[in-house]
C-alpha cells in the first residue's frame, strides 16, 4: 500500500532538500523497496568464502572494496528467502540495511576494547561491533525492553558472539550509574531511538505515524541519553551518535548540545558512501559550524535508507 | 541473573570430557553455569569480580555464548553455535553427511545413520551443523526450532 507524505513532513523535507530535482528523487525513492543488503559475519566465515557460496545461488556483489563484508543481493528474492537460507541459519550473515552499518564503520571498534552499545536491540550493530572486535575485549549490549532483549540475545547467539554481556536497563539510568564508577569505555555507540524518517522504504507506516510532537520529545530524550552516555567515556575515548531520521532536532541539535556542554571534539567521518554535511541552520536555530562534520545519508544518494552519523572524541575529563 | 562462575577445577574436568568426546583440548572462555545444566562461555576481558560489580549496577540478562549442556550421563553436548565457533578444535566423533542428509537434518529430522552410541557433531562439507545423539541406529536431531529451515 502506498502512503502520501504528511504536508508538514513534505515541507520540512523540501527545506532540507531545496533543489527541486533532489526532492523529487527523494520522494520517488522512498516509495520503493530497499535493496537487499547483508553483512558477512566474519566470526564464522570469511567474506570471500561467503561470497563464493552465495554467488552460486544469487546475483551477489560486494560494492565496497574497503568493506568486503557488505554484500548486496541483486536477484529477485521470494518472501523470507534471505532469512530461511542455510547460511543465515548458520549465522554466516546478517540481513542489515546499508545505512544501518555506517555507525559501526564510523565507530571502528577494535579487538580488546571496552565497548558499550546503549540501545542495542535488535542487535544488527551489536553483532557488527563484536565481529570487528573479533570476540575479544568486552561489549556491553544494553536495551530496556524485555521483548527486545529476547530478539537481541537470539541474534547474538546466532552470530556466535561470546564477548558480550547483555544488560536490561533504561539507558539513562545505566549510564548514570556507570559514570559514577571506574567503568570507563573506549568506545560507545548511541544509536538513539528516533522518529525513523529514514526508514520509509522498509517501513512505509512511518508515513502515517509521523508526528512533529514526537520529534520534540525524542530530541529531549536523545540529549538526556547523550549527556549520560558521554560521562562513561575514557578521556580519548570515542562516542558515535546516530539515528535513522532526517529531523535536525534529533541530529544536529543533539550534536550542538553535546559540543556546548562537554569537552568534545567532533571528528570528520570517512564512510564508503555519499554523505552530505550536517545542517547549520534549521528554523529559528543556528548550530555550531562544526556540525558540518556530521554525515547525513539520504536514500536518493546511495539507493539506501536515510541515516545520520556523528562521532566525537572526549578531550578531557568531564567535571561534575 | 542466576549464574555461577565455574572454578578452574570444574573447567578442567569439562575440558577433559570435551577432549574425550570431541578432541577439544582447550576452551579459551570464562565458563558460567546458568539454569538447566547450561554452560555459557565468555571470551571478554572483564574478570569475575568486575562482572559481579557490573551486576550490582545493572540488571545483567545474559553473559557470553551458550556453549555446552551437561547431559545426565555426564556427557557434554555442544550447542549449535559452539560447533561452529569451535570447529577448528573438533577432531573426534564427527559424522559427515551428504546433501540429502543435510536436507533432512536442517529441517529438524533425525538421520538413519548407524554408528557408535553417544553424542556426535554433524558436518556437511565445511559447515558444522550442531550436535546429535546416536543410539547406534539413528542420530537424534538437536537443532533448535528457530534454527531449522521451515517447509
Amino acid at each position: 500500500m502506498a502512503y502520501d507524505m504528511k504536508p508538514l513532513f513534505r515541507e520540512r523535507m523540501e527545506k532540507l532538500l531545496p533543489k527541486k530535482e533532489d526532492f523529487e528523487k527523494f520522494e520517488k525513492i522512498v516509495h520503493t523497496s530497499p535493496r537487499n543488503f547483508i553483512r558477512c559475519n566474519t566470526l564464522k566465515i570469511t567474506s570471500h568464502e561467503l561470497y563464493e557460496r552465495l554467488k552460486k545461488r544469487w546475483n551477489v556483489s560486494q560494492p565496497f572494496p574497503s568493506a568486503p563484508e557488505i554484500m548486496v543481493i541483486e536477484s529477485e528474492l521470494g518472501p523470507g528467502e534471505l532469512g530461511n537460507a542455510l547460511e543465515h541459519l548458520l549465522g554466516y550473515y546478517y540481513v542489515q540495511e546499508l545505512s544501518s552499518m555506517l555507525s559501526v564503520l564510523a565507530l571502528n571498534p577494535q579487538p580488546g576494547e571496552f565497548v558499550l552499545d546503549v540501545c542495542a536491540s535488535p542487535g544488527s550493530k551489536t553483532t557488527q561491533i563484536a565481529a570487528k572486535m573479533e570476540n575479544q575485549g568486552t561489549l556491553i549490549a544494553n536495551d530496556v525492553r524485555t521483548d527486545r532483549i529476547k530478539i537481541l540475545s537470539s541474534n547474538l547467539e546466532r552470530c556466535g558472539i561470546s564477548n558480550s554481556i547483555i544488560t536490561q536497563n533504561d539507558g539513562v539510568v545505566l549510564c548514570e550509574r556507570l559514570s559514577k564508577t571506574d567503568f570507563k569505555f573506549d568506545k560507545i555507540l548511541l544509536d538513539a531511538p528516533c522518529s525513523g524518517e529514514g526508514t520509509l522504504r522498509s517501513s512505509p507506516k512511518t508515513f502515517v505515524m509521523w508526528n512533529p510532537k514526537v520529534i520534540k520529545n525524542l530530541s529531549r530524550q536523545q540529549k538526556k541519553l547523550f549527556a549520560n552516555a558521554v560521562k562513561c567515556l575514557k578521556v580519548g575515548g570515542q562516542i558515535v551518535y546516530s539515528t535513522c531520521t532526517h529531523a535536525p532536532e534529533e541530529n544536529e541539535e543533539v550534536v550542538d548540545f553535546a559540543l556546548s556542554n562537554f569537552p568534545l571534539h567532533l571528528e570528520s567521518i570517512h564512510l564508503p558512501v555519499k554523505c552530505r554535511p550536517g545542517v547549520k541552520d534549521w528554523e529559528d536555530k543556528h548550530y555550531s559550524k562544526e556540525v558540518e562534520h556530521t554525515c547525513r545519508i539520504y536514500p536518493q544518494d546511495n539507493d539506501s535508507e536515510g541515516f545520520f552519523v556523528s562521532k566525537f572524541t572526549l578531550k578531557e575529563e568531564i567535571k561534575a | 541473573m542466576n549464574v555461577r562462575f565455574l572454578a578452574s577445577k570444574e573447567k578442567k574436568e569439562i575440558i577433559e570430557q570435551l577432549d574425550e568426546q570431541f578432541g577439544i583440548s582447550e576452551l579459551p572462555y570464562l565458563l558460567i553455569e546458568t539454569g538447566k545444566e547450561k554452560i555459557r562461555g565468555f571470551s571478554g576481558t572483564m574478570s569475575k569480580d568486575e562482572i559481579m560489580e557490573l551486576g550490582r549496577l545493572a540488571r545483567i540478562e545474559i553473559i557470553g555464548l551458550y556453549a555446552i549442556k551437561r547431559e545426565l550421563q555426564g556427557e557434554m553436548r555442544l550447542s549449535f553455535d559452539a560447533t561452529q565457533i569451535l570447529k577448528d578444535k573438533i577432531t573426534r566423533n564427527i559424522v559427515k553427511i551428504n546433501d540429502e542428509q543435510l536436507h533432512e537434518w536442517i529441517r529438524g529430522r533425525d538421520l538413519l545413520i548407524k554408528g557408535e552410541k553417544g553424542l556426535v557433531v554433524i558436518q556437511h562439507n565445511q559447515d558444522f551443523i550442531g550436535c546429535g545423539a546416536s543410539n547406534g541406529e539413528k542420530i537424534f536431531n538437536y537443532i533448535p526450532k528457530e534454527r531449522r529451515i521451515r517447509k
